[in-house]
């Protein structure tokens, strides 16, 4: 297993999580490779981004892609080993399987909150808000109604006007009509090729090449998070019908409540959980 | 420069160490860096490889390390107090005298809660001539632990407004839990009694006149120049018989913001251009 660093946090992932899924794992016989990204952690380099959300764009495009091939080069080199699971997340999901992609000796994909959109677009958040999204904002807002606060930010010109007039909208218009599939069994189209709004171009492809080659894949998303509405509204509705031939080699489990790093101790537990009985599927 | 990663042990607890070692002209005063609780450290970590590696470049060498509970080290952060810090902080320092015996001044660097630890550590070791004649360098220092970890409760009830959508446990339930033996997660990491009963304690300001013998730089952090000079920390700075207390503009670094921060440039270059006045 190796665990691919997300976003900026370095090898331990935010709130050390992956520490205690690193423990666990060596409990159960699994070798876990951690490492820091070039311009981060503790390697050399320098990133040249000023503002996070450009660091984590060029990260979901691919950046850190020929780093985690290295990392898989050297242990084959020097341990010896021949096939890989790769985990990490956000970040490190979405480049775990754009390195999947890229080497036939990665079999796995643990996915954690798997980032299937483009960060740089979060400066326009209204235009790209899932549905699902979009209706937890709006009851966000009910419950600032009576808060003062929340009626000083509105008034002053601090809110977020575009979100919630798609909000209101949305509840007054109806939702609009999910987006239509990809045809079934359609090649999936090239990187950057007639993309609509802030989905990776990059994700399809790459997840569907590990998926032809018999490669097994988690997906776990949180509860409180956008991911799984995003997965969801931007992959996997437009492409229902391809995935559905790969049905029995991917999983799917929701943390209830969960926010996006797994802060609370009872998340973490289940996440580990539901991860050490998939790995077993590499067992033999 | 070399750059070594090492653990080391204390009892049964592992923990972390990264070496930055110049090649030439090597200074007879080395530096331990003391690192922020929770996920402060994770947000500033690239700030303190850069200044460890500015440090090692002036030919200081550098040991960085993680406290049990924290980074690559073993253990868990509810089994850690003000105690269990300063224990892994004594025994980095004698992995550094241990393994440099060249060297003839040892320094500390500390942001935030680390910061206030190096503080304390300091005080504890004017024995030591070693530490005692070193530089103290403070970076924005908690000067009171049971503000601090007032505010880091916050944090849970921001996880739990958005996780349930509403707080289910209000900050007195928070410490009621605390104080019956329990934990409380704050950004993923637990904190139990031990650490918030001890670190409620620790005031900078309170203890009075400090003894450390040394240069000590005490460096507010403001994101603007127009943020007013802190009183507390000139106070502190004042409390040692060479503190001086200077200003860097910096944002907050240590928190999640919109700026990628690989490198704190005006508080690197005020905390090198300090030294260099101070000839170490």
């Amino acid at each position: 297993m190796v665990l691919l660093s997300p976003g900026i946090k370095m090898r331990v992932g935010p709130g050390r999580l992956y520490v205690p899924l690193t423990d666990a794992l060596n409990a159960d016989g699994y070798s876990v490779l951690r490492f820091d990204f070039y311009g981060l952690g503790d390697s050399f380099g320098e990133l040249e981004e000023r503002f996070l959300p450009d660091v984590y764009n060029n990260i979901e495009v691919g950046r850190y892609v020929d780093d985690a091939l290295t990392a898989l080069e050297w242990l084959r080199e020097h341990h010896g080993f021949s096939a890989f699971v790769l985990g990490g997340l956000c970040g490190g999901a979405i480049t775990a399987v754009l390195t999947a992609e890229r080497d036939a000796s990665v079999v796995g994909l643990l996915s954690i909150g798997m980032t299937v959109t483009l960060a740089s677009n979060s400066a326009t958040p209204a235009k790209y808000l899932t549905r699902k999204e979009i209706d937890m904002r709006r009851r966000g807002y009910y419950r600032r109604l009576w808060k003062p606060r929340a009626w000083w930010r509105f008034l002053t010109l601090q809110s977020e006007y575009d979100v919630i007039w798609r909000s209101m909208t949305q509840l007054v218009f109806g939702a609009n009509p999910p987006p239509s599939r990809a045809p079934d069994l359609t090649p999936v189209k090239e990187a950057g090729a007639e993309e609509k709004g802030n989905a990776n171009p990059l994700f399809p492809g790459a997840f569907f090449s590990l998926l032809e080659r018999g490669g097994k894949a988690l997906l776990l998303f949180s509860g409180n998070d956008r991911q799984e509405a995003e997965y969801d509204e931007k992959f996997a509705q437009r492409y229902a019908e391809r995935l559905q031939h790969y049905s029995s080699q991917v999983d799917r489990h929701l943390v209830a409540n969960a926010n996006h790093v797994l802060s609370l101790r009872e998340w973490q537990d289940e996440m580990i959980g539901v991860s050490l009985k998939w790995m077993a599927k590499f067992d033999n | 420069m070399m750059e070594q990663p090492f653990f080391f042990l204390l009892e049964e607890t592992r923990l972390f160490g990264m070496w930055h070692l110049p090649r030439n002209s090597v200074s007879s005063t080395a530096f331990l860096m003391s690192h922020p609780f929770g996920e402060e450290k994770l947000w500033s970590h690239r700030v303190y490889v850069s200044m460890a590696r500015a440090l090692a470049n002036r030919g200081h060498r550098v040991l960085r390390f993680d406290y049990r509970g924290a980074g690559d080290s073993s253990g868990s952060s509810a089994d850690t107090s003000l105690a269990t810090h300063l224990d892994d902080m004594s025994m980095a320092f004698e992995m550094l005298v241990a393994n440099q015996p060249s060297i003839e001044r040892v320094g500390l660097l500390g942001l935030r809660l680390g910061g206030a630890i190096a503080a304390v550590f300091a005080e504890r070791m004017t024995g030591d001539s070693r530490l005692a004649n070193g530089p103290l360098i403070l970076w924005d220092p908690v000067m009171n632990g049971a503000s601090y970890f007032h505010e880091q409760l916050r944090s849970n009830l921001t996880t739990q407004i958005a996780a349930y959508g509403a707080v289910q446990e209000d900050r007195e339930a928070l410490r009621a839990r605390i104080q019956k033996g329990g934990t409380v997660n704050v950004d993923g990491y637990e904190i139990g009694q031990p650490l918030f009963d001890s670190c409620a304690r620790l005031d900078l300001l309170h203890d009075g006149p400090k003894q450390h013998q040394g240069p000590v730089l005490v460096v507010q952090i403001a994101a603007t120049d127009k943020q007013a000079q802190r009183a507390d920390l000139e106070a502190l700075a004042g409390s040692y018989p060479r503190g001086v207390c200077m200003r860097a503009i910096e944002q907050p670094f240590w928190r999640e913001i919109k700026t990628f921060y690989g490198r704190a440039d005006n508080l690197q270059r005020m905390t090198l251009d300090w030294l260099e006045h101070e000839r170490v």
